[in-house]
């Protein structure tokens, strides 16, 4: 039988970092301007996919950089900041893209119905939310949102790939990296569903009125990645 | 019944409780039996594995298909993504610490993980969907019995070293999860509607679960406690029956069906 309080006693302060990193990731969730089918059809703000779906394709960006910046570095900071920048440019790319095809090939102008005023630019944006929608495109606030979801979902995402690669143990350093990677995806797919649900479908950014509601994603995310941090290492330390 | 809005829980054709017993004691028997048979007979035993994560994989689709019947609010697909994420983590702690217990380790693992965090969506997100604590319970185990169903499959065992060895540290775990995890969430996604009847989606979980298997087939070639052939044929013979049981499932629920024959030429356009 493995040495449970042995085991605890040596990565407490992992399977804290593995816990911050899963809440990082579910507040992260709420800046990502996601619009799902509507906005794929240009009726509401954001990238016209799911949640899940985009926190997967920013947290697994974010952790395959962190992963080749742990190849060359120890330092935490660098791991981190790798995976925020990976992380960033993934979802920064998506939402350019989103943009080029909502101008030139939909035709519609970027416009949040959710606010009067863009709170960065300070442009009127009621004027252009065509008649029947939730607004369209990727408005300069929703771009800026998206960018820090993507840092802080990046964060999140090194901080528990770095937490578990650092557990000591006696795997072999191949064998760690898989097993590090694969229960990384696992919290990290976890951790976004679970604002996923607190969201409901679409919110636009840090202006949406939806996004006050994360501190209860935060919450339900702390006990949940609590539980799989523990699991995780326990199974990485044991073995 | 609908993707988005308030709707209900799904009803009729075979009892939960009948599909819970199908895939926690079908996953869990077949990969003990896949375990033993292959230790005691040879390695052509290990698709005994693959055929308890189709069971598991059934379960999980009718269990999906309850709860995203009351309208997730964000797509049917992110509960299947959970159910992997969940099951993966808990399968290979389960594995890591429990030597031959270790399915069983893992499916409780999984099953606790699922209670908690069902219980989070409804006690602190305010999802208020009365199954959600039971559903997600459900859900966490069939991800959790699927990976070590399909593990057992591509190595003949599922004691952790051989897993870690041809599995995980090969990268092929990124197989078993998008592959277990489509089939549990496609069933569903694929058939939602308000014609949707439980055989159908069922049969759809069936088909999705045997190529799950063909590609465990293929994984196991590179495996030596594994055969290849017996999996892949099984597998492949699975896929069309359910295939074929689908299409007749589809042409019996459709109002009509009609052949709209190829796109017009130009000539015929003008």
């Amino acid at each position: 039988m493995i040495d449970i309080a042995g085991i605890l006693a040596e990565n407490i302060a992992y399977i804290v970092m593995v816990t911050l990193g899963g809440m990082l990731i579910s507040w992260s969730v709420h800046f990502v301007p996601v619009g799902g089918a509507p906005a794929a059809m240009a009726q509401a703000t954001g990238i016209g996919t799911g949640t899940v779906q985009l926190a997967a394709g920013a947290g697994l960006t974010g952790l395959v950089t962190a992963g080749a910046v742990m190849n060359v570095s120890d330092s935490v900071a660098l791991v981190v900041a790798s995976g925020a920048v990976g992380a960033m440019i993934m979802i920064a790319v998506t939402m350019i893209v989103g943009t080029w095809v909502y101008v030139y090939g939909v035709g519609v102008p970027p416009a949040s119905a959710k606010v009067d005023y863009d709170p960065i630019t300070k442009d009127r944006q009621d004027l252009y939310v065509s008649q029947g929608t939730e607004g369209h495109g990727l408005p300069t606030v929703s771009y800026v949102s998206g960018v820090i979801g993507g840092a802080l979902g990046g964060i999140g995402g090194a901080m528990i790939y770095y937490a578990l690669m650092s557990t000591s143990t006696t795997l072999s350093q191949s064998d760690l990296v898989a097993l590090a990677s694969i229960f990384a995806v696992g919290i990290f797919f976890v951790n976004a569903v679970i604002p996923s649900y607190n969201i409901g479908g679409t919110i636009e950014g840090f202006h949406d009125p939806k996004f006050k509601k994360w501190p209860k994603a935060v919450v339900a995310s702390f006990v949940a990645t609590l539980m799989c941090a523990f699991v995780g290492v326990m199974t990485i330390g044991g073995l | 019944m609908s993707a988005g809005g308030a709707g209900g829980e799904a009803t009729g054709g075979i009892p939960q409780n009948t599909l819970i017993a199908v895939g926690a004691l079908g996953g869990l028997i077949a990969a003990y039996a896949g375990h033993f048979l292959v230790q005691a007979a040879g390695p052509a035993f290990a698709f005994i594995g693959a055929l308890g994560a189709i069971c598991a994989i059934v379960w999980g689709g009718a269990a999906v298909r309850r709860v995203a019947s009351y309208g997730l609010g964000t797509g049917v697909p992110s509960i299947g993504m959970m159910a992997l994420g969940m099951g993966v983590v808990a399968s290979m702690f389960g594995l890591a610490v429990g030597g031959i217990a270790g399915p069983i380790v893992a499916f409780i693992t999984a099953s606790i993980i699922g209670l908690v965090i069902g219980a989070l969506a409804n006690r602190v997100l305010g999802m208020g969907i009365p199954i959600m604590e039971q559903s997600m319970t459900e859900i966490a185990g069939a991800g959790a019995l699927t990976i070590i169903g399909l593990s057992v499959a591509m190595t003949g065992t599922f004691m952790f070293d051989a897993v870690l060895e041809t599995v995980v540290a090969t990268g092929y775990i990124a197989v078993i999860f998008i592959a277990g995890g489509m089939a549990i969430l496609h069933p569903f996604n694929a058939n939602l509607g308000p014609d949707e009847q439980q055989d159908r989606t069922l049969t759809t979980g069936v088909e999705k679960g045997a190529i799950a298997m063909i590609v465990a087939g293929i994984v196991a070639t590179v495996s030596t406690d594994a055969s290849a052939i017996p999996t892949i044929v099984i597998g492949i013979a699975l896929w069309y029956v359910a295939f074929r049981k689908y299409v007749e499932l589809v042409n019996r629920d459709a109002y009509k069906v009609l052949g709209t024959g190829l796109l017009p030429s130009e000539e015929e356009l003008e």
